[in-house]
């Protein structure tokens, strides 16, 4: 099943072509094999790792974790609608939090512009109205720039929505909701993603309990809360104490990557997210400054037990998102 | 004091010489076959109001008298209609197509007017011919009250004229300033004002139309015109418009009315248009064309300084705050004013008072985009105590079992029926009740012990314990109050 290297040379090129011409997401394309040494340079760099070859290079917000970017195809898509799922409406503290980091990531680019936030009263009775008070500090989103639109019926939300992903005046636009509700279908969501598009503004769809459904967002986050890690003091990290704002985040759909599940932590002096390694920390405190208390459990649940896989082991393994995370259609189909 | 009475009658009863006042026993034993229903003040009231609106299409100025009378200020407003005597005409026959018995009268002062009106029907008073007019009519055509007019009977002043010659010193000793007051408003001597219904707006537009207009598009069609010719005029005035209102003259007497808020002064036509497009849209089941509309009026309600802004050199001025205003309008005029809310902060250290949540056009208009601080200069010296990303409307109770020290931290906690284990927690941070808000005789709120919870999970969340243990008989209750990231 030889094909010639000069076939594959042209599917290759055909297929950048397209992307160019659909302005997508270019799909994770091989280098051809026998390409020309110096048509391969370019293609190492731009095309086999990040697929940003066609790309404008600020079509994508980087998150600033390596492996989490790649694995994306070069970061978040910026013009585009994004969805952010939580497994449980209780997820929605992180879930809201991981949608503000990326908005604060925006606003370190694009300072003082606003971002609009729109819910269904639902929502925002189920899992709290956002609080001005705590997101100045944390993702440095002044009370000035924020918008907030309330609306008992979905359908005016995403009118909402859908008006304001028209305009580049906003940082970003914030879509919550709670579970898979019938109107937003696959045409609701792709009219999202268009003017999304145009107006080269993300959308971000903030799912509460929602089902994976089939929708026109390139990209699905599944984000639940991590523990955080204990403050860091002078004299180490502070037993007990509560952190920073850790997330855990799992590809659940992407053009480009595999699924993948990534451990970040939001940084709210610099605004930049970090990788957490829990191996690292262990390895630098293995043992806890203050003795566990002896009527309450550790704060970090049986750190003998994470001796048995060493860092070395294969990272893959470890990236692997459990198996009810993933998408369906990567899961094994049963024959018959 | 109970008995049924009739309050009005149609021409038929009146034919039958019945008559207001009279028991409907009475009536009713006089012809059996009579008609009877209930009045309805409130309704005659509404119509009264009804037809006010529609009375708009005359002049700006219309106001209510009493239950069954419309003043309409037509100064300057005549020659619009052809004259005094064929706007009267008009008004009249427009009536009557409508259905109505109306009796008008036209005279350059009000108390003039009114006893036209009433005693008349249909006469127009040329200016200081308000005494030949008034001098044969009975008292009650001087508006005063029925007390003054009997005593002023009994003693045989019985017609207007007869006061007018009566010296003034003992009238006004006898019988009041009221008295001489009303005659000499009727007579012009002194200034009455009528006080219109509405607020006049300083600039409206307004088109007739000879073919009455039904279609939603068509309407828009014609504010796009109608806010074109009023661009000239906020121009001049180098202003623009606040809150502008449509209104609609159906062909059969009803007016609509929509009005629309800025959140910045505006006077391009086709930002007016779709400001109105979202309107008509948010409206469609409450606008009833029926026969259609045949006058569409386009007022400025109130109007403001417009600052001008300066195009760049590829003509486009790029004013974010200004497409943002816009589209927060466009959003309220279709959604109501409450979708779409800014957070202000507010001095409190109470958490749900910190921010207040108000609709957009109340809101203070945003600064100048916020410079991101440099880097070189250090943060302000004291960290702000974490707060939550998100706050519940009200805090929710949660079930506490047991903690570990009486003023710790709990250990785990039931909210809304699932069980959460406490992993880690930091706390507490003691707020306590704003007394300076006390109202005198209020009961002191009890302080507030707040704590930060991260659960099993690793979820974060804000938990208080009301009050203190020990402090009274009933144990503290604890309750959820938000959500960290």
């Amino acid at each position: 099943m030889a094909m010639t290297a000069v076939a594959r040379e042209t599917v290759f090129a055909l297929r950048r072509q397209i992307a160019k011409i659909e302005g997508t997401l270019p799909e994770r394309l091989a280098a051809p094999a026998g390409a020309s040494p110096d048509d391969r340079d370019i293609a190492d760099v731009t095309v086999v790792r990040r697929g940003l070859a066609v790309a404008a290079p600020d079509a994508f917000l980087r998150t600033g974790i390596e492996p989490l970017d790649d694995a994306l195809g070069g970061g978040l898509p910026k013009a585009a609608l994004s969805e952010i799922h939580g497994v449980e409406t209780r997820d929605a503290g992180a879930v809201a939090g991981f949608a503000l980091s990326l908005a604060g990531l925006i606003l370190t680019r694009q300072p003082g512009l606003p971002v609009l936030w729109v819910g269904t009263s639902e929502i925002f009775r189920e899992a709290g109205f956002p609080y001005a008070g705590g997101l100045r500090s944390l993702f440095g989103i002044a009370p000035e720039q924020l918008l907030f639109s309330e609306t008992p019926r979905l359908l005016d939300a995403l009118w909402i929505a859908e008006e304001a992903a028209r305009m580049t005046a906003l940082a970003a636009v914030i879509l919550e909701i709670r579970g898979s509700p019938r109107p937003l279908d696959l045409t609701a969501t792709r009219r999202l993603h268009a003017r999304a598009q145009d107006a080269g503004r993300p959308v971000l769809l903030l799912r509460q309990a929602g089902e994976a459904e089939p929708t026109a967002a390139p990209v699905r986050l599944i984000v639940s809360a991590a523990p955080s890690a204990s403050r860091a003091t002078i004299a180490g990290p502070l037993a007990g104490s509560i952190g920073r704002p850790a997330f855990t985040v799992n590809i659940g759909k992407s053009r480009t990557a595999l699924p993948g599940q990534f451990t970040l932590e939001w940084n709210p002096d610099e605004h930049v997210f970090e990788e957490r390694r829990t191996q690292e920390e262990r390895a630098t405190n293995p043992v806890a400054v203050v003795s566990a208390s002896r009527r309450r459990p550790h704060p970090a649940p049986a750190s003998g037990a994470v001796l048995a896989f060493p860092a070395v082991a294969a990272p893959a393994s470890g990236d692997q998102p459990p198996r009810h995370e993933r998408p369906a259609h990567r899961r094994p189909r049963r024959a018959g | 004091m109970n008995a049924q009475r009739i309050a009005a009658l149609d021409e038929r009863a009146e034919a039958l010489r019945l008559k207001r006042g009279m028991g409907i026993a009475d009536a009713r034993a006089m012809h059996p076959t009579i008609d009877i229903v209930e009045a309805d003040p409130e309704a005659d009231r509404r119509l009264l109001e009804g037809l006010a609106d529609w009375c708009d299409r005359y002049t700006p100025l219309v106001a209510i008298d009493g239950a069954d009378g419309l003043f309409l200020d037509v100064t300057g407003c005549t020659h619009l209609f052809g004259g005094e005597r064929a706007m009267q005409d008009e008004i009249l026959s427009r009536f009557l197509e409508q259905g109505f018995d109306v009796r008008a009268g036209l005279a350059s002062t009000p108390g003039a007017a009114w006893a036209a009106a009433h005693f008349h029907g249909d006469r127009i008073v040329a200016g200081g011919e308000e005494e030949t007019l008034l001098a044969p009519l009975p008292l009650s055509a001087l508006r005063i009250e029925p007390e003054t007019r009997a005593s002023l009977e009994s003693v045989g002043l019985r017609t207007a004229g007869a006061v007018m010659t009566a010296p003034r010193a003992p009238l006004a000793r006898r019988f009041g300033a009221g008295l001489l007051l009303r005659l000499d408003q009727a007579l012009g001597r002194l200034d009455e004002a009528v006080s219109p219904r509405l607020p006049v707006a300083p600039l409206s537009v307004e088109r007739h139309l000879a073919e009455p207009v039904v279609l939603t598009d068509d309407i828009e069609r014609l504010v796009s015109r109608l806010a074109t010719a009023l661009k000239g005029d906020l121009e001049r005035r180098g202003e623009g418009a606040r809150a502008l209102a449509l209104l609609l003259f159906r062909v059969d007497g009803a007016v609509s009315r929509i009005a629309v808020g800025t959140s910045r002064p505006l006077r391009e036509p086709s930002l007016i248009r779709r400001l109105f497009h979202e309107r008509l849209a948010a409206l469609e089941q409450d606008i009833d064309a029926g026969y259609g509309f045949d006058l569409v009026r386009l007022s400025v309600l109130s109007a403001a300084a417009f600052d001008m802004q300066q195009a760049d050199l590829t003509g486009e001025a790029n004013d974010d705050d200004a497409d943002i205003a816009l589209f927060a309008d466009r959003v309220r005029a279709r959604l109501g004013e409450a979708a779409v809310l800014r957070p202000v902060a507010v001095e409190s250290h109470l958490p749900e008072r910190a921010v207040a949540i108000v609709p957009f056009s109340e809101a203070p208009q945003r600064r100048a985009p916020l410079k991101r601080p440099e880097r070189a200069v250090p943060p302000v010296t004291i960290y702000p105590p974490e707060r939550p990303i998100r706050l519940f409307r009200s805090p929710e109770p949660i079930e506490v079992p047991a903690t570990e020290m009486p003023e710790g931290p709990p250990m785990n906690f039931r909210w809304r029926r699932a069980l959460y284990r406490v992993a880690r927690a930091e706390g507490p941070e003691r707020i306590a009740a704003e007394w300076w808000r006390r109202l005198p005789g209020e009961e002191e709120a009890p302080t507030r012990d707040y704590f930060r919870i991260e659960d099993s999970d690793g979820r974060r969340y804000w938990l208080y314990r009301q009050g203190l243990y020990g402090a009274s008989d009933m144990p503290p209750r604890w309750f959820m109050h938000g959500v960290f990231a």
